[in-house]
């Protein structure tokens, strides 16, 4: 079973995303901010990371560049979550090591979906 | 004398007395409420994660029969969610939502004297992207108060009707309008439809309309207009507009705007338009535009010589071997110990942009 660390300070969308992954047989660890990610991390590598970009006390980017550098090989996928789309905004991520974007609002279907997809390129 | 001063500190502490018992009520009976509310709205939340994280397949029923106290503490849950959700688990929400009238209850508020009331029932109009509500939210575009048509704004954007287009412009037109960027983006939300509605308002007295329709056209890729904007390039009596017209032909990529931006480049127009125009050929991607680019090198305008250079960059290995044509035919003549001209320390900038841009590709290339 694969384990995938959700970080996301909306109690809603943490609760939403791990209910459906948790039912889509993936064993899910959920996180409501960076430190506490970072933390997460290093105690239980996850096969993929799935990291809101807007979080109070540490952004979704350098929670990310953070894994890079430490704990996380280049292998794991980093899925981030974000309203902002723009070129630039995402140039940051790609920047900071992250390997997607999922856009918010989203479907839980498709991120079910884009998650199963990136482990899958990894797992081949 | 000390009878007087003990009744006034006695009705004092009375009143200390009571107005700490009536602070210390209230919080009391707050924190209950809240834990009521909270009790109350577990089993419903619960019931909404679980039915939107299976796109709505299973449990609408037991939603629209949850009791309307209960309904009532999970409503702001669910609606902030709705605005977090899409596909097939959003239009599920919405019907549960239709259901239990709260559209019909949005609509009503719209008409409230309260202003809060009124921008929150334009955000559940908008989050349930109800196309029946855009006629009442355009109705909101004039609002006495600017944040509930912000709101509106962003409500019809979500909506992503066409329809709403030419009141979104018309609101504009005021002397507190909404922010051009907010606007720009919810024009660009309505989709491809508008474009015939946006390319008229190119003809809007006011420069700040045209100047957003511009972006607006830019950002929806409008081939359409290109003629309505070169236009616009060529004859508008505001230099920002002609500034937008440039910026944002270059980013339509057809061949139909490369004309109208080399003319633009001509000596005789203002140096903020032609360098406008030189990025936004860069923009463009046509490799035709490179001679004409090359040439701009030398220009006696620093930020057209600049931006001329980065335009190169932009244009790949033709723009490349131009850049790099310049610095060695300014070696060639001036020798290799000799201080570079502007238009070879321009080249070199550009170049050496590129080398670092193509050095972090790679890089994050081999990371993903």
């Amino acid at each position: 079973m694969s384990t995938i660390l959700l970080v996301e300070d909306d109690p809603d969308i943490r609760h939403l995303v791990s209910y459906k992954l948790t039912k889509g047989g993936f064993d899910v660890v959920d996180v409501a901010d960076g430190l506490a990610a970072l933390r997460a991390a290093r105690e239980n590598p996850p096969d993929l990371v799935l990291l809101d970009v807007r979080m109070p006390r540490m952004s979704g980017i350098e929670v990310c560049r953070e894994l890079r550098a430490g704990p996380l090989p280049a292998t794991v996928p980093i899925i981030m979550l974000t309203a902002r789309s723009r070129p630039q905004d995402l140039e940051l991520g790609y920047a900071a090591g992250a390997t997607e974007y999922i856009v918010k609002p989203f479907s839980p279907r498709d991120l079910q979906e884009r998650v199963e997809a990136a482990l899958a390129r990894v797992n081949s | 004398m000390l009878g007087l001063f003990t009744v006034v500190l006695e009705v004092l502490a009375g009143v200390v007395a009571v107005t700490v018992l009536a602070i210390v009520g209230v919080r009391v009976f707050r924190k209950v409420r809240q834990r009521r509310r909270a009790a109350l709205a577990a089993g419903p939340r619960q019931a909404l994660l679980a039915f939107v994280a299976d796109n709505g397949e299973h449990g609408a029923q037991e939603l629209v029969a949850i009791p309307d106290d209960a309904w009532r503490a999970a409503e702001p849950g669910a609606l902030a969610l709705l605005g977090k959700l899409r596909g097939e688990a959003h239009l599920a929400l919405v019907s549960v939502f239709l259901q239990r009238g709260i559209a019909r209850t949005a609509l009503g508020d719209l008409h409230s004297r309260s202003r809060v009331k009124r921008a929150r029932a334009a955000q559940v109009l908008g989050d349930l992207e109800l196309r029946q509500a855009v006629p009442e939210l355009c109705r909101l575009l004039t609002d006495r108060h600017d944040e509930v048509r912000v709101v509106a704004v962003r409500a019809l954007g979500r909506i992503g009707d066409p329809a709403a287009a030419w009141r979104i412009i018309a609101s504009l037109d005021r002397s507190d309008p909404v922010p051009s960027l907010l606007a720009t983006h919810t024009l660009v939300q309505l989709g491809a439809e508008a474009e015939v509605t946006l390319s008229a308002a190119l003809d809007h007295p006011q420069a700040r309309v045209r100047a957003v329709c511009l972006d607006a056209l830019g950002l929806l890729g409008a081939t359409g207009s290109v003629h309505r904007m070169a236009r616009v390039l060529r004859e508008d009596s505001y230099l920002d507009v002609r500034v937008a017209a440039a910026t944002n032909l270059g980013k339509l990529g057809t061949r139909g705007a490369l004309e109208p931006l080399q003319q633009a480049l001509s000596p005789s127009r203002p140096a903020a338009l032609r360098a406008a125009a030189a990025r936004a050929l860069g923009e463009l991607g046509a490799p035709s535009a490179v001679p004409i680019l090359a040439d701009l090198l030398g220009d006696d305008e620093f930020q057209v010589a600049h931006e001329a250079a980065h335009a190169l960059r932009r244009l790949g290995p033709a723009g490349a071997g131009a850049l790099a044509d310049a610095i060695e035919s300014e070696r060639t003549q001036a020798g290799a110990h000799a201080r570079p001209s502007a238009s070879a320390s321009h080249a070199q900038e550009a170049l050496a942009l590129s080398r670092v841009g193509a050095e972090h590709g790679e890089r994050v290339g081999a990371g993903a």
